[in-house]
């Protein structure tokens, strides 16, 4: 997957480009309207990261000629304006996401996860965790024939551990996941660690208990 | 009241007031003009008698006998004219009010009494006319003049009453303008088709007013653009970078607690950037009130939201709406304003307590209260509690405390009346009225 990473902060651009290619995805950087516009021209992305604060250019006009290439990058919009209109605007003019700024690195790549899946007929939304499968389309979870029944916020912490699996994840990540779109200041870790508690609990009938490691004072991993 | 009917009932008292006052004087008025021509008249006839006489001496009237008198009354007794002669000594001239026997009958007179001399005899000449003639005639003159008043001030009220209606027609143009206004950005400055200056400097000065309003709404709205951009940037960098630390394998185990006191830390600070954020954009009316949300499901959704919040305390929720409402606004603001709410009384509330949330029509309109049994505000911090930083109580210490001011904030925007009260150690009750 080749990735156009439009950001003029530079370091906010170096940090996702690290975080990028960990993750095996190929990028390049553009920190200007003009070089992003000489680049998509030429290259072929697959997915278009683009703040629309760019000091030479207006980010809506670089989407606008995205969208009128030929093989249709998937666009994510990064902004940290944020105004309600702004928002709709991107939307409406054919971006395939918008992330407000800041956003959590890991939401990016579950965003560019269900792009991938949407876009380019990624077949297999089911994932595997020793013989339980998880259907994330369906949002089911069955072990063999038994479907195993969580709760909305239960399949949302499964999922989103599975997809960073083997990665140690804080409560804190946990949280802005499951209530990303509530604004709390003081979010109560203990939330997290009681959906922990069950989700062990559900899973434990079926699988080891050693599926999910508890990393103290930090959070938890996902091994697999 | 309005300024047209004002006036124009200020015109009608005043004209009413003076027709009232003429109706009270009109009959001394108009008896002393009466009197004022008759007495004219009685000296012009004076004149003529005196011109007769000349022209034909004393005694065609009254012959050489002294004692003989002259009178004369014309046919209805209106007038009459009597000389006699008199002594010397009873000169009396005067015009006056008085008595007569005519023919039987006892009738007042308006009489003129002249004494003169000629041909060595002096002589009283009496001029009378009929006081109910008089009467009559100013009867008459006093009707027609109250018909005529009347009609005047009948007509100038009407004429009053249109001309202030198309004086103060600019003025009621200005006035449907603003009302039409609901927001400055919905402002057009208008030129106003009058020639009263007054008007056009009212009208110049409201435009001018509402475009630096306008203005400062621009303003305000590109500033609190440039600070998310200012702000949030450096946020997302440091929290990308810390992202990535995390993830760097290499990393001893006390750094990465660190890190995750950093990571919260952080966190804080988006909250709080975000909060001012959202209020600041609320109040410079950037989100759209155009949604049907029905309370109901408003309710519904946030007691799903927190499900599993109110398992972890043992909290028990009683939702009882026996009616609903269905209010214009943003879904989404309403949704955090009773979250907000709730999870408040999640988070003050003690092990084992209850939430209850009551929706019921009212006369002023829908109320919705939402109860718990937690550990209360004290009276005096009761008026603080939707104000910006103002760290009440917060048991964890870390609350920025802006929960609150947003609730209160998105209540504003949407027209909602919130009120809180609260007992120390019972709990506390947040209603919002949605009034009809």
């Amino acid at each position: 997957m080749h990735v156009l990473i439009v950001e003029d902060e530079k370091s906010l651009a170096s940090e996702l480009e690290h975080f990028l290619t960990k993750e095996h995805y190929r990028c390049d950087v553009a920190s200007t309207g003009n070089e992003a516009s000489e680049k998509i021209a030429v290259n072929r992305y697959d997915f278009i990261l683009l703040d629309l604060g760019l000091p030479d250019y207006n980010g809506l006009d670089l989407l606008r000629e995205a969208k009128e290439l030929e093989h249709q990058p998937a666009i994510i919009i990064l902004t940290a304006r944020g105004a309600v209109e702004d928002r709709i605007e991107g939307l409406s003019l054919g971006a395939d996401d918008y992330l407000p700024k800041p956003f959590s690195l890991l939401e990016l790549q579950v965003r560019m996860q269900a792009i991938m899946r949407r876009k380019f007929n990624v077949k297999s939304s089911v994932l595997n965790l020793h013989g339980l499968e998880i259907d994330s389309s369906a949002r089911r979870v069955n072990f063999k024939d038994t479907e195993v029944s969580l709760t909305k916020k239960e399949f949302d912490l499964l999922h989103y551990l599975l997809l960073h699996k083997n990665r140690i994840l804080t409560r804190l990540q946990l949280t802005e996941h499951i209530w990303g779109n509530i604004l709390e200041d003081d979010y109560d870790s203990n939330y997290i660690d009681v959906h922990i508690k069950n989700l062990r609990k559900k899973l434990g009938a079926y699988i080891p208990s050693d599926w999910l490691e508890t990393v103290r004072g930090v959070g938890y991993r996902l091994t697999a | 009241m309005r300024l047209q009917t004002k006036l124009t009932l200020f015109s009608a008292v005043s004209k009413v007031l003076i027709l009232l006052l003429l109706i009270f004087l009109l009959p001394f008025l108009i008896s002393r003009v009466a009197l004022h021509n008759t007495d004219k008249r009685l000296l012009t006839k004076k004149e003529q008698v005196f011109d007769i006489i000349q022209r034909q001496g004393i005694d065609s009237f009254v012959g050489t006998g002294s004692d003989e008198m002259y009178g004369s009354y014309n046919l209805l007794k209106e007038e009459f004219i009597s000389i006699e002669p008199i002594d010397t000594s009873q000169i009396d001239n005067r015009i006056e009010n008085s008595y007569r026997d005519v023919e039987g009958e006892i009738l007042e007179y308006r009489v003129l009494s002249l004494a003169f001399e000629v041909e060595g005899g002096t002589y009283l000449l009496e001029i009378g006319r009929s006081l109910a003639t008089i009467r009559e005639t100013s009867d008459t003159m006093q009707r027609y003049a109250s018909y005529f008043l009347v009609a005047v001030v009948l007509i100038t009220v009407f004429i009053d009453l249109a001309f202030v209606r198309i004086l103060l027609r600019p003025l009621r143009l200005i006035l449907r303008r603003l009302q039409r206004i609901g927001h400055p950005d919905s402002f057009r400055p208008n030129p106003l088709p009058t020639t009263t200056s007054d008007f056009v400097y009212l009208n110049n000065t409201i435009n001018n007013m509402m475009m630096q309003i306008q203005e400062a709404f621009l303003k305000e709205k590109e500033f609190i653009g440039n600070v998310s951009h200012e702000l949030l940037t450096p946020v997302s960098i440091l929290q990308t970078r810390l992202e990535n630390l995390l993830n760097d394998p290499a990393l001893p185990e006390e750094m990465l607690e660190k890190l995750v006191e950093s990571q919260r830390t952080l966190h804080r600070l988006k909250s709080i950037v975000h909060a001012l954020l959202l209020i600041s954009r609320i109040e410079n009316e950037q989100y759209l009130r155009n949604e049907e949300v029905s309370v109901k499901s408003l309710v519904s959704d946030v007691a799903e939201e927190i499900e599993e919040r109110l398992e972890i305390k043992r909290l028990t929720l009683d939702k009882s709406l026996t009616d609903d409402i269905t209010w214009k606004g943003t879904y989404s603001l309403l949704f955090t304003m009773l979250f907000n709410v709730v999870n408040n009384a999640i988070k003050y509330n003690r092990p084992g307590g209850a939430i209850t949330i009551e929706g019921r029509n009212t006369s002023n309109g829908f109320k919705l209260d939402v109860k718990d049994t937690g550990v209360g505000i004290p009276e005096e911090q009761l008026p603080n509690i939707f104000n910006r930083f103002k760290r009440l109580h917060a048991p964890d210490g870390e609350s920025h405390g802006l929960g609150l001011p947003i609730v209160e904030t998105v209540a504003r925007f949407h027209k909602i009346q919130l009120s809180v009260s609260s007992e120390v150690g019972k709990g506390t009750c947040f209603s919002f009225l949605f009034p009809v």
